[in-house]
């Protein structure tokens, strides 16, 4: 069964894959707009041994979309569930922020970009602001969902029994909402990835995978363009399988808070 | 006669929430908007690089009244997400349907959708770019795309999930094939397809956006006006741009998913109105 599971969307995209290559040497189809799978693997490793005794250029432009990940998703996660836990608990600042939130969260990171580009200019500072900005809100929406389902019994229980009401923040809501917390964790980091790809488009000055495809649209190597949307889904994939799924398995999962 | 005073009292009470729920939404943004004033006339950040909410309103209204030019981007960008997003929901419904149903291109193409959700929209605009040009076609296969994955996978859950015995006792009762599809497993699964459509909306919207940001060969639409007023680091366009997406995101939302809840599935009963 299991098997069976993996053998028909292999041998779809095998014959996919297949017919593409054929097509591409027939020419059926213009190789330079539709380089076949051939060429997309040859440009890759190309991109990877071009300075290689120094630096590999792909691993570069991989690295550095990975570091601003990484940065922007860390700050969104601390502002996102500090605003998460006050909106949830205090009925006055979820009234302040949930029509704001509402009318930012439509906006794409993209359109953001040139206003951040005049302030910060091209490049980190602008990248991962918006990538930050982008994770901070389904964070900040599920945790504050987590923190009102809590029961108020517990929350009394604890006062009553002397846990004051800074403490309770952190000792009560914060373990209670976490199943919400991680949801919310897996939405924005998602988020905040595909941000920090497509404000790279716009706003990078010289490395990330989404300056690399943008630049290889540009002069139409469009080996080099599919190959990066490859590696997207490479990439996620593995932020997700291994770092994510890691953490909920740690936390959530071993409290009992969502069943395995 | 005391029939129709209750009912006009009710009326007036509905009124009188909606009202207030609205002055509720509006309030934070006014509290906002005045400290931000504040702080660029006192100096405290210099106009130039945080223009002053004043501004930023007497530039909307002069994109709005004084030369339409908000409009025309406006319609533009409408023309695009609504032909884009009519395909996404056309189908993405079908696609998603024929996925639920039949188990051999459920298996064969489940674990690829998965795969591809994961790329980003955006991601997809230089492949288009290369093979489709610089013009609206690319920015029409951005929005599409965007709605397309997330119907497509919502409606293949919601027909996942619809109870087997239903299934059972329509085949029982003689329903087969596009009888038993629309009379039972669409009205069965609406609540998850709205969920789709909701959500479809939502990143088609965004994915217009940025494909009329990135479409060279474009000359109008919201993303776009955005994009040239970089080139004049027009800072108060930018806002006003950024405030009508955020707007008009959230009416689309509000309004069009809002009446389609309305006349689906809150008519039939499976949601409780809200």
């Amino acid at each position: 069964m299991k098997v069976r599971r993996w053998i028909l969307p292999i041998v779809l995209v095998a014959s996919f894959l297949g017919i593409w290559e054929l097509a591409a040497h027939l020419r059926w189809i213009n190789p330079s707009l539709f380089a076949p799978p051939s060429a997309i693997v040859r440009d890759l490793l190309r991109l990877h041994t071009r300075r290689l005794p120094d630096y590999s250029v792909l691993l570069t432009h991989i690295g550095a979309s990975l570091r601003r990940m990484f940065l922007a998703a860390s700050i969104g996660t601390i502002a996102g569930v500090a605003t998460g836990i006050l909106m949830g608990a205090s009925r006055i600042v979820s009234r302040f922020f949930d029509p704001i939130i509402t009318i930012l969260m439509p906006i794409p990171g993209i359109a953001q970009a040139p206003l951040f580009i005049v302030w910060l200019g091209f490049g980190d500072p602008t990248i991962v602001t918006i990538g930050a900005i982008a994770t901070f809100f389904p964070i900040a929406f599920n945790t504050a969902a987590g923190v009102r389902s809590i029961d108020p019994q517990i929350v009394r229980a604890a006062r009553i029994m002397g846990v004051s009401k800074t403490a309770s923040l952190a000792r009560i809501y914060l373990p209670s909402a976490a199943g919400h917390i991680m949801a919310g964790i897996k939405l924005g980091w998602a988020r905040g990835w595909r941000t920090v790809i497509a404000v790279e488009f716009v706003a990078a000055a010289s490395w990330g995978l989404g300056y690399m495809i943008w630049d290889a649209s540009e002069y139409i190597r469009s080996g080099v363009v599919y190959g990066g949307i490859l590696l997207l889904m490479l990439v996620y994939f593995a932020i997700e399988r291994l770092l994510l799924e890691t953490v909920e398995r740690l936390t959530v999962r071993r409290w009992g808070m969502i069943r395995s | 006669m005391m029939n129709r005073r209750i009912f006009t009292q009710d009326a007036a009470a509905r009124w009188r929430t909606r009202f207030v729920a609205a002055l509720q939404f509006v309030l934070p943004f006014l509290i906002l908007g005045v400290l931000w004033e504040l702080i660029v006339r006192t100096g405290v950040v210099s106009q130039t690089s945080l223009p002053p909410p004043s501004r930023i309103a007497c530039k909307f209204w002069e994109l709005c009244v004084g030369d339409h030019l908000l409009w025309r981007h406006l319609a533009r960008s409408m023309y695009r997400l609504s032909i884009g997003y009519a395909l996404a929901m056309g189908s993405g419904l079908l696609f998603g349907s024929l996925l639920a149903m039949n188990r051999i291109l459920g298996d064969m193409f489940s674990p690829i959708l998965s795969l591809l959700i994961s790329v980003p929209t955006i991601a997809w605009v230089p492949v288009f770019l290369i093979t489709m040009g610089l013009g609206d076609r690319t920015v029409i296969a951005a929005v599409f795309l965007g709605g397309f994955f997330a119907i497509t996978y919502n409606t293949i859950r919601g027909i996942e999930m619809v109870d087997v015995s239903q299934v059972r006792a329509a085949r029982t009762m003689g329903a087969r094939g596009p009888k038993l599809f629309t009379a039972v497993l669409l009205p069965a699964s609406s609540v998850s397809v709205l969920t789709g459509l909701r959500l479809g909306i939502g990143y088609s919207w965004r994915a217009l956006v940025g494909g009329e940001m990135l479409s060279a060969m474009i000359q109008w639409g919201i993303g776009k006006m955005i994009y040239q007023a970089r080139f004049w680091n027009d800072i108060v366009v930018m806002f006003v741009g950024l405030l009508v997406i955020g707007l008009t995101g959230f009416l689309l939302d509000r309004l069009l998913i809002r009446w389609l809840e309305r006349v689906t599935v809150e008519r039939w009963g499976m949601v409780t109105e809200r």
